[in-house]
């Protein structure tokens, strides 16, 4: 699709002063997965059609506009996204349809109608208007929706395997430093110093050494390795290499669950093409070293993101970790020194040795420096893949980037770092987000999940989902994590469905301490978050569910019926088409009524109603 | 290995080997600490979590499990601080849900004083306590019979799809190391019968009693004549046997039969059953440090 010599979609600078002739327009057509489900491939063939039909054939003339196909924006929501270079137009929510009138209007103004629309309604053209990227400070992501990931022609005019060739001019102990002088700590969650990690790999004479990639993104609604492993495979690879000359590894793995079709064949085209460059292989860039990588495909274990159960699970052994009394830079893979690494912890890595570890120090805070990719996802009117500088506080990233709470509703908490980690109410909006501050508050930095909640989430509910979650996904091996969430389990369903006995709690709270002193992983220790974490800042709402048999959000079924207060009610019929039931009825001008003996207590009537006229009431005091 | 070191258990000055594992030291110096998923002649395995002890190194105290702890430095070690009984008594209460069938544990739980009644007994729940242990010695047999099958609450342990496992050999150690008697097995007079499947005994060569499974001799007979094989010794029991073992090794590769090979090509006498079980108790008791596998035994029980 694009001759290798094309450069586009990079910063002005790139090109030089001596290029006096404009850069060519491009077209990027944001074609991440999300994007995909919303026919991102179609369009671009519609546009390339488009660009034919109006005689603009990019393998005719030169000056004709390319097309190129590029990995996630982030903002999935409002996908598929089209940019125009340099022009630096955005347009949002594009059809095949549309390709016409956006290849008739280049050069000319902007396609108003597929331009976002600020909070006034007004149009914003560019992408750093939009209040969804504003705010953004991209490094992991600084090159996905601008370079075409399965063109390396790209990747290297952005700047790529720069860092690389200069890795190849230092010694292990430099490398190391860079990484050492950046703070860098690992992005899959528990935040353990990378140059520390490198340091001690390499202090190993032990031969042959690995280096691995850990790609088995698990956390629900968490995707930022995915959108990096897609849309800028090469920066893994590098910061994968980097790695592997740092520790004087010659076989590298990269472990991606296999769910990932797209990032798996992205990442191994890029490995092909990178071996035929002579970047990757038998001689990196003529230096003599070698790396050869390897794609596992993880199996679809949650437990298998735990760094030595993915080794056992490579070493093709049952996915379960063992002790880490010997830490697996001394004894990882079949025995020998490893570094395992997160892929965005890797995609960093090519910034810091081009720029320097001091300079990549500069950003986020003292104790966890750079920046990192979240998944703000649920009750926000804005949702995606953002990355901001760490120490960003909760209210920024959910207010400024995610436009605040959807029908402008309470805040009532937001979860982070995914299954294992815990929820934060409203008092701490201001928490400034590193790896300490959200340890400190019982929570965790995880993979970068960040579920906003409102006050129609029951946070019983909420820890018993979690819980479930891990009493399926822990590999079952130690007593504490396995039955310890298996008794949680049992208890916290029956708080939720009116079962819950006085003493719950601190049953609950005595299993939690014992989960987390004596588990053997990560998995273990950090399963008790998601129920210390919603008894710590929720212990009421417990409370109102044990002694009142009352679910004070209107949440758990068992507890809850639904009526509609005929005062507030305009008789709009929204909660009637919301149903999935069918037992709300009424007329025009009639408030409506839920025939409540046959409700699921599934909440849609509520979630529909824009009078707050549907209101949630406990079972016992209606019947 | 081999540097030594004081550790202090208890108050008590413990003589050790640097990379020893904790609980071995605390056992050799009469230290008690509580374990079920350890046997002296297996590998730790960490998984009843039990034997957890607090360490104190560098100033640093930290919750570890002894069985799988190498003593690196000269700590300090508590192993009945408050925490520790608190969370080994909400362990032992979890097993009694886990496992109410279990006699075991049950006085465990009695004499710990762990009982927490609000906890629901798992449904079916018999005397297994899911440690793997049973695994670790299918392993270390070399049958590789059983494994531990799905995960997170659904685990278990089982042979492959629940069916009569072709791997199996009726050797019962899977049986003689289960801390709780889970797994049974009924004997006759010509056989036993575990995991769903009869094993025929094979008679001693010497005195006509019948001791060991044909199946299990079968095994040990034939994976150690392919070890000698392989490594060039065994000379004198004659070429016969070494072609025996090729072809044993292939048959085990294509999935065994179970069925009593040409007795010709077996190269020592059988054993008789009792001294056979007892013998290789002993030597899995007396050969820490050196278990490789039962076979090895045998081999050395049969004088070779």
């Amino acid at each position: 699709m694009s001759e290798r010599t094309t450069v586009c979609g990079t910063p002005p600078t790139a090109f030089g002063a001596a290029t006096a002739v404009t850069p060519r327009r491009c077209l990027l057509v944001c074609c991440g997965t999300g994007c995909r489900a919303n026919n991102a491939m179609g369009l671009a063939d519609a546009l390339e059609a488009a660009a034919r039909d109006a005689g603009l054939d990019v393998t005719v003339s030169s000056d004709a506009p390319q097309i190129k196909r590029t990995g996630c924006n982030g903002f999935c929501e409002n996908g598929p996204i089209v940019k125009v270079h340099p022009d630096d137009i955005s347009y949002y929510k594009v059809k095949p349809e549309d390709a016409e009138p956006i290849i008739a209007s280049l050069g000319n103004e902007p396609v108003a109608r597929l331009l976002y629309r600020g909070e006034m309604r007004q149009r914003l053209t560019r992408q750093i208007d939009n209040p969804f990227y504003a705010h953004q400070q991209k490094l992991a992501l600084r090159n996905i929706g601008e370079i075409d990931p399965l063109v390396i022609a790209d990747y290297v005019a952005a700047g790529g395997y720069q860092a690389l060739k200069k890795a190849l001019q230092m010694s292990s102990e430099q490398i190391v430093e860079e990484v050492i002088a950046s703070g860098l700590r690992g992005r899959g969650g528990a935040g353990f110093p990378t140059g520390i990690k490198w340091q001690t790999a390499a202090g190993y004479p032990a031969k042959p050494k690995y280096v691995i990639c850990n790609g088995d993104e698990g956390d629900p609604g968490a995707f930022m390795d995915r959108s990096i492993l897609e849309g800028d495979p090469h920066s893994v690879i590098e910061g994968l290499t980097i790695a592997a000359l740092a520790i004087q590894a010659e076989q590298g793995f990269l472990y991606i669950r296999d769910e990932y079709g797209l990032a798996l064949s992205n990442i191994a085209a890029a490995i092909a093409v990178a071996e035929a460059d002579g970047y990757l292989g038998d001689d990196i860039c003529g230096s003599g070293r070698k790396l050869r990588l390897e794609i596992v495909r993880g199996g679809g274990a949650f437990v298998c993101g735990e760094s030595t159960a993915l080794m056992a699970s490579i070493e093709g052994r049952v996915g379960e970790p063992r002790a880490k009394y010997v830490r697996s830079a001394e004894k990882g893979l079949w025995g020998q020194p490893t570094v395992l690494n997160n892929v965005e912890t890797l995609a960093n890595i090519p910034y810091i040795i081009l720029n320097g570890g001091a300079e990549f120090a500069k950003i986020g805070t003292a104790g966890s420096t750079g920046t990192k990719v979240f998944s703000l996802v649920g009750k926000v009117n804005r949702t995606g893949l953002i990355e901001v500088p760490m120490g960003a506080s909760l209210r920024h990233m959910i207010y400024d980037i995610g436009g605040g709470i959807k029908r402008d509703r309470p805040f009532k908490a937001v979860q982070t770092g995914g299954p294992s980690g815990g929820c934060i109410p409203e008092g701490q909006l201001d928490l400034a987000v590193d790896f300490d501050t959200l340890d400190a508050e019982g929570a965790m930095m995880g993979s970068g999940g960040m579920i906003v909640m409102d006050e129609h989430d029951c946070m019983v509910e909420v820890a018993r989902y979690y819980v479930k979650l891990l009493a399926e996904e822990s590999c079952g091996k130690c007593t504490p994590c396995r039955e310890g969430l298996r008794q949680m389990l049992g208890i916290l369903t029956d708080i939720t469905e009116g079962r819950g006995q006085v003493g719950d709690i601190e049953l609950l709270e005595r299993i939690c301490a014992t989960m987390t002193a004596a588990s053997l992983c990560a998995l273990g220790k950090t399963a008790a978050n998601p129920v210390l974490s919603t008894i710590r800042h929720f212990r009421d709402e417990y409370q109102a569910h044990i002694r009142d048999r009352s679910c004070p959000a209107g949440v758990c079924p068992a507890l809850t019926v639904y009526v509609i207060d005929a005062e507030k009610c305009t008789s709009c019929g929204a909660c009637s088409r919301a149903c999935p039931v069918g037992i709300v009825s009424g007329e025009k001008k009639v408030p409506y009524s839920i025939q409540s003996e046959k409700c699921i207590a599934c909440g849609s009537c509520r979630d529909a109603c824009r009078f707050d006229a549907v209101i949630a009431m406990r079972k016992e005091e209606v019947a | 290995m081999g540097e030594k070191l004081i550790i202090s258990i208890d108050g008590k000055a413990c003589a050790c080997e640097k990379g020893e594992y904790l609980l071995q030291v605390a056992r050799r110096n009469g230290i008690f600490i509580p374990s079920l998923c350890n046997h002296e002649g297996l590998e730790g395995l960490g998984a009843c979590r039990l034997c957890i002890v607090e360490v104190t190194r560098g100033g640093r105290t930290q919750t570890v499990v002894s069985c799988i702890y190498p003593v690196e430095a000269e700590i300090e070690v508590q192993t009945q601080t408050n925490s520790i009984v608190e969370q080994r008594s909400v362990i032992v209460a979890l097993l009694a849900r886990l496992a109410p069938q279990s006699q075991t544990i049950a006085q465990m739980a009695k004499f710990m004083g762990a009982d927490l009644p609000r906890l629901a007994e798992r449904p079916g729940g018999d005397k297994c306590i899911l440690c793997g242990l049973c695994v670790v010695a299918c392993e270390q047999v070399g049958t590789g019979a059983i494994a531990k099958v799905n995960r997170g609450v659904e685990k278990e342990i089982a042979t492959p799809y629940h069916r009569p496992s072709a791997e199996c050999i009726g050797c019962t150690a899977c049986a003689n190391v289960c801390p709780t008697g889970q797994i049974e097995y009924q004997q006759d007079e010509q056989g036993v019968t575990i995991w769903g499947r009869y094993f025929d005994y094979v008679a001693c060569a010497a005195c006509g009693k019948q001791f060991a499974t044909a199946a299990a001799w079968e095994f040990s007979a034939l994976s150690s004549a392919s070890e000698a094989a392989s490594v060039g010794v065994g000379a004198d029991a004659g070429a016969d046997a070494g072609a025996g073992a090729g072809a044993g090794a292939g048959a085990i590769g294509q999935g065994r039969t179970g069925v009593v090979a040409d007795a010709d090509a077996l190269p020592a006498p059988p054993l008789c059953p009792e001294c056979q079980r007892q013998q290789v108790a002993e030597w899995l008791a007396s050969s820490s440090g050196r278990y490789g596998n039962v076979r090895v035994a045998m081999k050395e029980l049969a004088g070779e």
